[in-house]
């Protein structure tokens, strides 16, 4: 049977696209590094993508250097430079990942809704730690299943806002469509109900500011000295991509 | 039209960029602090785009608003996108106090600077208008909105300066109150006024020529003047050796018959970039008369040579030469030091300092410091991706109150700045900060030091199957094009080379500072990693310290010639001088050797990739390096006087001996013990980086194994961290072998002598990098050492000459007695600060600085080990421990007293080797039966020993053992000595494994769960609570 395939971005400031890229084809996908340009010069239309692609995945970075805030000129490039518009590719039974950088993206282009936005920590600083990030919920196609992760956050924008003015009839429909789908068990960075990650509504994209490619294996936990035994064993983020992975093989079927 | 946008958070959101100055100014100025009531930051825009009102109207509110979290202020181009009023009197509203006294502070760029938000605002409205945009500009500023009733025109004067702008590169004015309310400046004059334009002077024909200079009959006095006003760096020998070379008759028949005559400033300044310290480390390749005049002739600094011909050839290059390896691909040829990692890739290393322009500048000189160490990475033999950074920063003590001499920084200023300048080189090019080390010493105040290095991997073979070629050999024939990419050229950082060849003082040169754009370089990376792959080019280097006339006055060497037109290469405006062309350090360029059969494609490749590339002429064989500016020829030098015409410097240099050691008597060790303990915690050099570390990305890429902290249940509110002695990545994902990187460092003992402080950097770096598992001791195992001198000028001074040949050959000594080779290195011989402080004048010298890096192969990383104590009743081992003294340790430098016959911790090469080979070989991780290792460094025994059982909140009893004196035992600090645990289970096997391999070692005493650190010697103890140690050793106050 021919492998799902997934499309890796690249370029303009995208750091994180190897180990994502990598994680993908550790989960079993056939993942393709494609640059922004190459798909704005030769014009791969959301049709292509949809018939090409299992999966979309937007790493992690700092595209554009941040400017205009964070995931800003990324997400204008991929709207009025490739014409794409992610829901529907999500429609069309695609599975869409932005991670970190990916996922500020994904949250200026409105997948989520218009009143959800993203700001700077409320330390003001960028922090590079780990965290422990619970899934709720049974929508978010990427986390079934799944339980406590350990995963680290490197970021200084990954604190969730809500429009004010709506923030109570939001947090509603966010809970009952299953969209607020990742939470942090502690509080890292003055998220609106310590919210790590979020689904749109057909729970096919995901997004999160924690980096699960970069916990693929244990030998990547900052404890992973005091069990030597467990070395070889692969790391809790890769679950997310394997869940990717069966949804596609289920979608072939 | 023209625009400008106004872009503030709303009231009901934090402002973390007004938080971030108000941080700063606290630290600045903490008495101005008080004074401000309240303040908000507004992003500034200014717009001058080509396209009518009813365009820009969607784009300006697509690309600038967020409606969830900000409003827009325009004038009256989008009234819809504020509150009310529909201006900063909206904001003013929110204020906690009203009416307020309300001013702003308005700040931008001067111009030419580089604005890299001005640029990706460019971009932005190209991509929304989906059209190019020529002729079109945009800039980025701010606007710092302050109440408080005492703010005047003088306070907010020194905000402005000390806090809001760098003054060398950003320009202020103030906004009162009423002008504030007033839309005045969105008006369209007011903005096309204030949008930066590049105003050169007169850019006639005759303004942008080159300028002929007449050297010949000039007195050595005015050749010393000439060189001085011009920046040249050059000594009156070398004025003299230049001035001979161009009335030779033999070059003036040669020159006259290209139509040139006397040597023009083009011509010059090429010399002067590539004879500068900087460029061509003359100190290092001096010849030296060395004496020895101390009373103490014994051991090995007795063997130096009294006649030395270039101390870098025979001590450093030597060593080297003296260790054959067979994975030993390219050491001091190349941009960085290149060794095998396994049969099909490459790693490669280099650690640069970017000292003078970090003391006026500490955000842009470390930033720039890191992409510059990252291209020269990414010119390392035929390019090679960076993995990981190293960064290592010399700072005045946080607390420094004295009076700062006129024009220097406070050392919080230079932190802040640096952390700031790793957090966007570093961070934003995706790079990830592994490993480095912060020392104070107020020695440090006039030139900070700021050490950069970065570790690049590249396939062995490159560009395919059929004309693979070996990734370490640069060939470049003659007729290969010269095409410069990425940044284009301006008057930034024109004369860093020689600039940070003199002493720092009042009159150093503005224009010798930058600002990296880590954005660009990071597409230039992508760009030639992908060009790389095809083969598409020959060979490259990074422009760098003198710009183009070093990069292709280098590259020239590997064809026989060079010619270039530099009126070819893109600039960032109008005007330049040729001169300013040629040497101009603006950044994020590279310089790249391509055939002519592929220009074609490399050039449509880098358009492709959205990376500028100029095409300025081609290699030759001719002999010279020949500059043309719009087919006018203003420069034909002769290659080999270019980089051999150079005088040698003649040193003399003169050792006087070690100083005497203070001999006080100590306090018992019951009363003062768990005092002095609990303060060396505390002391800067030692206490915890963590604020630091975690602003850093220490992980992007996915490799990291051992990060520069370890922490105990990470994501709980238990989570502690503890440091670790060095980083481990792993660089492929097909294999389980990984890379280590560590440093060493030891100032304090250069007190002593540097001889010795040599030879501590040298076995600290190697200890540290055994600590996390490095492969040690078989002829195959791989690791390497990186030099980084920063030294107070030599020259004229037989002191610190002798200094300097004492640090080379301490050097040397440890690193032929390990057996481990040099492979790159940098020198930084002109770190003093003269100025005046309270209208007198002051010198400040850095004490001797060697920085050694060593890299070394972890064979599995499975095996890799942190420095945590990691169960109760675990087994608490000193490893080696025979070589520690308290004669320039951090416990003599708080003032402690060293004991009646202080003691010198010296190396003993043979117990190291045994030592070392047993940890780096395969017994020594076997079953991962050590389960922690920390090396004892700063601080001593009890130190490492807390930072080992820090992080888990265990306990340890310890006993010192019978022979020692406590203090010596607890604070000395010297050679080859760990700390160690193993599981219960384990110490039968480990112990007479030690003793099998004769390895010195002594059983401590105990991990336990009891939360306090037990000492006990003779019949008396002492106790500690682990939380009162964590407290002291989590000092914090070093933020921003």
């Amino acid at each position: 049977m021919q492998k799902p395939r997934a499309l890796v971005m690249a370029g303009d400031g995208i750091n994180c696209e190897v180990e994502t890229a990598q994680a993908l084809r550790l989960a079993g996908f056939e993942a393709e590094i494609r640059h922004l340009n190459d798909l704005v010069a030769e014009q791969v239309t959301l049709d292509q993508l949809s018939s090409k692609y299992n999966a979309l995945a937007i790493p992690g970075g700092f595209s554009f250097g941040d400017d205009l805030t964070s995931g800003k000129v990324l997400a204008l490039k991929i709207q009025h430079g490739l014409g794409w518009q992610i829901p529907t590719f999500a429609e069309r039974g695609g599975m869409v990942i932005g991670i970190c950088n990916g996922f500020q993206a994904l949250i200026r282009m409105g997948v989520f809704g218009k009143d959800i936005s993203i700001t700077y920590n409320s330390s003001g600083r960028f922090i590079n730690t780990w965290i422990k990030a619970t899934p709720s919920g049974a929508k978010c196609v990427w986390l079934k299943g799944l339980g406590t992760m350990d995963l680290p956050i490197r970021h200084g924008e990954g604190r969730i806002v809500i429009s004010a003015a709506r923030k109570t009839e939001l947090m509603g429909k966010l809970e009952r469509f299953g969209m607020s789908c990742l939470r942090y068990e502690g509080d890292p960075n003055g998220s609106e109900d310590r919210l790590a990650g979020l689904c749109d509504m057909t729970g096919r994209i995901f997004g999160l500011m924690p980096h699960p490619e970069a916990f693929v294996r244990w030998t990547a936990h900052p404890e992973w000295t005091l069990q030597p035994a467990r070395a070889s064993a692969p790391g809790q983020g890769l679950a997310i991509f394997e869940n990717a992975y069966q949804e596609a093989i289920r979608g072939k079927g | 039209m023209f625009a400008r946008i106004e872009v503030a958070m709303r009231p009901e959101y934090a402002d973390p960029a007004a938080a971030s100055a108000m941080r700063r100014l606290e630290l600045a100025h903490p008495d101005v602090r008080k004074k401000v009531r309240w303040c908000r930051m507004i992003d500034v825009y200014w717009l001058d785009m080509p396209c009518s009102r009813e365009e820009l109207i969607p784009a300006c509110t697509e690309i600038f608003w967020d409606r969830v979290l900000q409003w827009l202020f325009t004038g009256n181009l989008i009234p819809s996108a504020a509150g009310k009023h529909g201006g900063v009197p909206d904001l003013m509203e929110s204020a906690p106090i009203r009416p307020g006294h309300f001013w702003a502070l308005e700040r931008r760029f001067r111009p030419g600077v580089t604005d890299n938000i001005g640029r990706t605002t460019m971009e932005a409205f190209e991509i929304v208008l989906g059209r190019k945009l020529t002729g079109a500009n945009a800039a980025s500023g701010s606007l710092m909105l302050l109440e408080g009733p005492e703010l005047n025109e003088e306070i907010l004067g020194v905000i402005a300066r000390d806090v809001l702008c760098n003054e060398l590169i950003e320009t202020w004015t103030l906004l009162p109150d009423h002008e504030l309310r007033k839309n005045d400046r969105f008006h369209q004059e007011r903005v096309k006024r204030d949008v930066p334009q590049v105003t050169m002077r007169k850019s006639g024909a005759k303004a942008a020529e080159a300028e002929p200079v007449r050297l010949d009959g000039l007195s050595d006095l005015d050749l010393e003047t000439m060189s001085r006003k011009r920046l040249w760096a050059f000594s009156v020998a070398e004025m003299r050796a230049v001035r001979d070379h161009f009335s030779d008759p033999k070059q003036m028949e040669r020159r006259k018959s290209l139509g040139l005559s006397l040597p023009t400033d083009v011509e010059l300044e090429v010399i002067a970039q590539t004879w500068s310290e900087h460029c061509k480390h003359k100190i290092f390749g001096a010849q030296i008369k060395y004496k020895d005049s101390s009373a103490e002739k014994s051991g090995p600094a007795a063997d130096i040579p009294h006649e030395i011909d270039s101390v870098f050839k025979t001590t450093i290059v030597g060593t080297t030469e003296q260790l054959p390896k067979s994975w030993l691909l390219s050491v001091f040829e190349d941009n960085a030091g290149i060794v095998a990692f396994d049969d099909d890739d490459a790693f490669c290393i280099k650690v640069e300092t970017h000292n003078s322009p970090s003391a006026l500048d500490p955000y842009g000189g470390a930033l720039t410091g890191i992409v510059g160490v990252n291209r020269d990475i990414l010119g390392c033999g035929l390019g090679a991706k960076p993995i990981f950074n190293t960064d290592v920063f010399c700072v005045a003590t946080p607390d420094y109150s004295q009076t700062l001499p006129e024009r220097l920084l406070h050392p919080r200023r230079i932190l802040d700045g640096v952390r700031r300048g790793v957090e966007h080189g570093g961070n934003k090019s995706g790079i990830p900060t592994i490993n480095g080390a912060l020392v104070f010493d107020d020695r440090y105040l006039g030139k900070p030091l700021i050490y950069c290095g970065t570790g690049g991997f590249m396939p062995r073979m490159i560009g395919g199957t059929s004309n693979a070629r070996r990734c370490e050999v640069k060939e470049i024939v003659p007729g290969d094009r010269i095409v410069m990419i990425g940044g284009r050229i301006g008057k930034d950082g024109i004369h860093g080379a020689t600039f940070s060849s003199l002493a720092l003082d009042e009159s150093s040169p503005v224009s010798a500072v930058q600002l990296g754009d880590p954005i660009t370089q990071k597409r230039v990376a992508d760009f030639l990693l992908e060009a790389r792959d095809m083969g598409i080019y020959r060979g490259l280097t990074d422009n760098g310290a003198g710009g183009l006339s070093s990069s292709v006055g280098e590259l020239a060497q590997l064809s026989g010639g060079a010619t270039m037109d530099v009126g070819l290469a893109r600039t960032k405006y109008p005007g330049l001088k040729p001169y300013e062309l040629v040497v101009s350090e603006s950044q994020e360029r590279m310089t790249i050797a391509v055939p002519r059969e592929s220009l074609s494609v490399f050039m449509a490749l880098a358009e492709r990739r959205g990376v500028e590339a100029s095409d300025l002429g081609e290699f030759t064989d001719s002999g010279t390096f020949e500059i043309f500016y719009n087919q006018k020829r203003v420069a034909s030098l002769d290659l080999e006087f270019l980089h051999k015409g150079l005088p040698r410097l003649q040193l003399t240099a003169e050792w006087t001996g070690r100083p005497k050691s203070g001999t006080v008597r100590q306090q018992p060790f019951e009363d003062d013990g768990p005092k002095k303990l609990l303060e060396i915690l505390g002391r800067p050099n030692i206490a915890s980086k963590e604020w630091l570390i975690r602003q850093y990305d220490h992980e992007v890429q996915g490799a990291s194994v051992i990060k520069p902290l370890h922490t105990f249940s990470p994501g709980t509110p238990q989570a502690f961290s503890g440091p670790n002695d060095a980083g481990v990545v792993k660089p492929k994902a097909t294999s389980t072998a990984g890379i280590a990187v560590g440093c060493g460092i030891n100032p304090k003992l250069s007190d002593v002598d540097p001889f010795l402080m040599a030879q501590a950097a040298v076995d600290e770096a190697i200890r540290n990098i055994l600590c996390v598992g490095a492969e040690f001791g078989q002829p195959e195992s791989l690791m390497a050492l990186v030099d980084n001198f920063c030294w107070p000028d030599p020259v004229g001074d037989p002191l610190k000459t002798a200094w300097l040949v004492r640090a080379c050959y301490g050097l040397r000594d440890a690193a032929m007695a390990l057996g481990v080779p040099l492979v790159s290195g940098k020198d930084s011989m002109k770190n003093d600060f003269k100025g005046r402080r309270d209208g007198k004048d002051v010198v400040i010298s850095v004490p001797p600085t060697l920085l050694m890096t060593a890299i070394g192969r972890v064979p599995d990383i499975r095996l890799a080990r942190t420095a945590d104590f990691k169960n109760p009743s675990d087994s608490i081992y000193l490893i080696g421990g025979n070589r520690l003294g308290l004669v320039g340790s951090e416990f003599q430098a708080m003032g402690g007293a060293v004991g009646m016959e202080p003691r010198v911790g010296e190396p003993d090469w043979k117990e190291a080797y045994k030592i070392y080979g047993w940890l780096g070989g395969a017994q020594g991780k076997e079953q991962s039966r050590v389960r922690s290792l920390h090396d004892v460094s700063e601080g001593g025994i009890l130190t490492a020993v807390v930072e080992s059982l820090l992080a888990r909140g265990l306990g340890a009893a310890i006993r010192v053992p019978d022979e020692l004196n406590p203090w010596d035992f607890g604070f000395g600090e010297g050679f080859h000595s760990f700390i160690a645990s193993v599981g219960e289970a384990d110490v039968a096997v480990i112990e007479s494994e030690w003793n099998n391999y004769q390895i010195p070692y002594k059983r401590l005493g105990l991990v336990t769960s009891g939360e306090r650190l037990e000492v006990s010697w003779e019949s008396k103890n002492w106790a500690v609570d682990t939380k009162r140690l964590r407290a002291a050793w989590r000092k914090e106050g070093y933020w921003e």
